[in-house]
């Protein structure tokens, strides 16, 4: 039976945290209220949104599914590097921030949901979040700047260079995000990794994501099929006994997976696998209507890098 | 007939001191239907192992198409021609997608791409898993993993395929569904040898059965002859079919293989009374 999902307090921290940074970096440039609602839809929107359990399975399973998965991938692996470079180069919050919101929206028109979008957005948000916190407010003896709070016999003062720098800093990462998230959920792993093995990267390296790719999946399903045979001998109840539990399902999952890489060479060596691992590879041809997702951002971010931004 | 593959007093010990297989001599031809059974331990993967050319035999030899393999280029020889299912789909499968899975076996043969394409269409529609060629296979059932398994092998066009328990984890439509493509794969002309713990399976498919126990081959033989020896089958912990010692008390001749075929036998006489 599923449980009815409680508001998780990690959720609910990170959404406090995005009020509190959407608050200051917006202080002194908007109007009172319009800070104020904007902070707080912010938070709102990443506490409800929630952290996702299972994002690599999430991850991957969005990837197959996406209305982009028949594009070609060294075009998009080649276009997300691109507004990724662009990102990076802009002066200005506002380019990267429309190629997050662009991006975000390329996603959902693929097939990922608002809700889900968030959810897989929060774990990096929290590092963001974190990052963009420190660059706002410094220590300072004396109060002063857009806003200050007493903090350890002096002040927390957040001033407009600090929110400049921040504001900046916060657009290029979402910018980047943005690119990275709708690479990773429009291309299903094993064709990016194609892509890096035309581009030579080491063979051995490409084989280990294979196998690593390949039994992640092996190994949530194994864990999650020992977590519930716990559950079922109540091996959850209270938390010591769960912290317990846990430890004693990694343990064996650690156990299991040195017997499985042993059964798992035999297979590969039973059909003729002699150090390498090669697949089949079908062309998925690129043509002209495909270029535009990614050459119309560019140009436009190009535009605004010419234009000063 | 043709001999494929020949055991010849072939020892196998994953530790020191305890053989997992002792002694085996064994013999199988081309276009034969051979049912392994023993219990858990007996040495039925091990047999497959060395037969697949993945362990390599602590003493004696195995001979593939006459020639025995002593070098790589024999090993390679025999990983071509005999083909592996493992009983577990999830330990064989490792491609993201089911038609890179498929192109595995063929891409190691070292075949130009425009074959291993060809080879690949082939054993998925073979399997009809056509529709399935882009999904990844940790979304795939058991049953369709099973398949995704079969394919992978069949792609590299083994003369003897090995199955290791392939109705272990099956539904009995499924279970069905394989049966089917097993007889298909025979017309064929491929010498197929399955593991199974199921007699009544081995009874209505096989046309000879080894009989292993304790790492040793304990019987060799046509299963009307190994399913009559009730001693040796209560030491090797098995029972007789059910279908066998149906036959039997009805005194039938011959014994039926399935229940279209019992139902046959017991009909005329049921019409009289």
């Amino acid at each position: 039976m599923r449980r009815i999902p409680k508001p998780e307090p990690m959720s609910l921290l990170a959404g406090a945290l995005a009020a509190l940074v959407g608050a200051s970096l917006l202080a002194g440039s908007l109007p009172r209220p319009w800070t104020a609602g904007l902070s707080l839809a912010l938070g709102l929107a990443l506490a409800l949104g929630g952290h996702s359990h299972g994002a690599a399975a999430c991850i991957d399973r969005l990837a197959h599914t996406s209305r982009w998965a028949g594009l070609n991938a060294g075009l998009k692996t080649t276009g997300c590097c691109v507004l990724l470079m662009l990102t990076l180069c802009c002066r200005t919050p506002w380019p990267p921030l429309g190629l997050f919101v662009y991006t975000a929206l390329l996603c959902m028109a693929g097939g990922v949901g608002v809700r889900r979008y968030l959810g897989l957005l929060a774990l990096p948000a929290a590092f963001l979040l974190l990052s963009a916190a420190a660059l706002l407010w410094h220590w300072a003896p004396a109060p002063g700047g857009l806003a200050s709070v007493p903090f350890l016999g002096g002040w927390l003062v957040l001033d407009a260079a600090g929110q400049a720098t921040a504001r900046l800093v916060v657009a290029r990462a979402l910018g980047a995000l943005g690119c990275l998230y709708w690479l990773s959920l429009s291309t299903p792993l094993p064709e990016v990794l194609e892509v890096l093995r035309r581009v030579h990267v080491p063979g051995p390296v490409l084989d280990l994501a294979v196998l690593i790719y390949r039994y992640i999946f092996v190994m949530l399903d194994t864990a999650a099929r020992m977590r519930v045979s716990a559950a079922s001998r109540l091996g959850y109840e209270g938390a010591g006994c769960g912290l317990r539990t846990t430890g004693l399902v990694y343990a064996n999952l650690l156990g299991r997976s040195f017997g499985r890489a042993r059964v798992c060479q035999q297979a590969m060596e039973s059909r003729g696998w002699e150090g390498d691992i090669r697949f089949l590879v079908r062309k998925k041809p690129v043509r002209a209507a495909h270029l535009i997702p990614f050459a119309a951002p560019a140009a436009v971010m190009l535009l605004a890098l010419c234009l000063g931004g | 007939m043709q001999e494929l593959l020949r055991f010849e007093d072939v020892s196998y010990a994953y530790e020191l001191g305890r053989d997992a297989l002792r002694g085996l001599t064994v013999s199988v031809a081309a276009g034969e239907r051979v049912a392994v059974l023993g219990s858990n331990g007996a040495g039925k993967s091990t047999f497959f192992l060395l037969a697949g050319g993945v362990l390599s035999p602590r003493a004696g030899q195995v001979v593939f198409e006459g020639v025995p393999v002593r070098r790589a280029a024999d090993l390679n020889r025999l990983r071509r021609g005999v083909g592996l299912v493992f009983q577990d789909p999830d330990v064989q499968l490792l491609a993201g997608t089911v038609e890179q899975e498929v192109s595995f076996g063929p891409m190691n043969l070292r075949l130009p791409e425009n074959e291993v394409a060809r080879r690949v269409d082939e054993a998925l529609a073979a399997f009809e898993l056509t529709e399935y060629r882009h999904r990844a296979p940790q979304y795939l059932s058991g049953g369709e993993k099973k398949r995704v398994t079969l394919a992978d092998v069949l792609a590299m066009k083994p003369r003897l395929l090995l199955l290791d328990e392939p109705a272990a984890s099956l539904d009995p439509a499924h279970a069905r569904q394989l049966e089917g493509h097993l007889a298909r794969l025979h017309e064929q002309g491929l010498a197929l040898v399955v593991a199974t713990h199921d007699v009544d399976f081995a009874w209505r498919w096989a046309r000879r059965v080894l009989l292993f126990r304790g790492g040793q081959l304990a019987a060799d033989g046509a299963p009307e002859t190994i399913f009559a020896d009730r001693a040796l089958l209560a030491a090797c912990g098995l029972e007789q079919p059910v279908l066998f010692r149906a036959g039997r008390a009805l005194g039938l001749n011959p014994l039926p293989r399935t229940v279209e075929q019992l139902e046959q036998a017991v009909r005329p006489k049921g019409d009289r009374e």
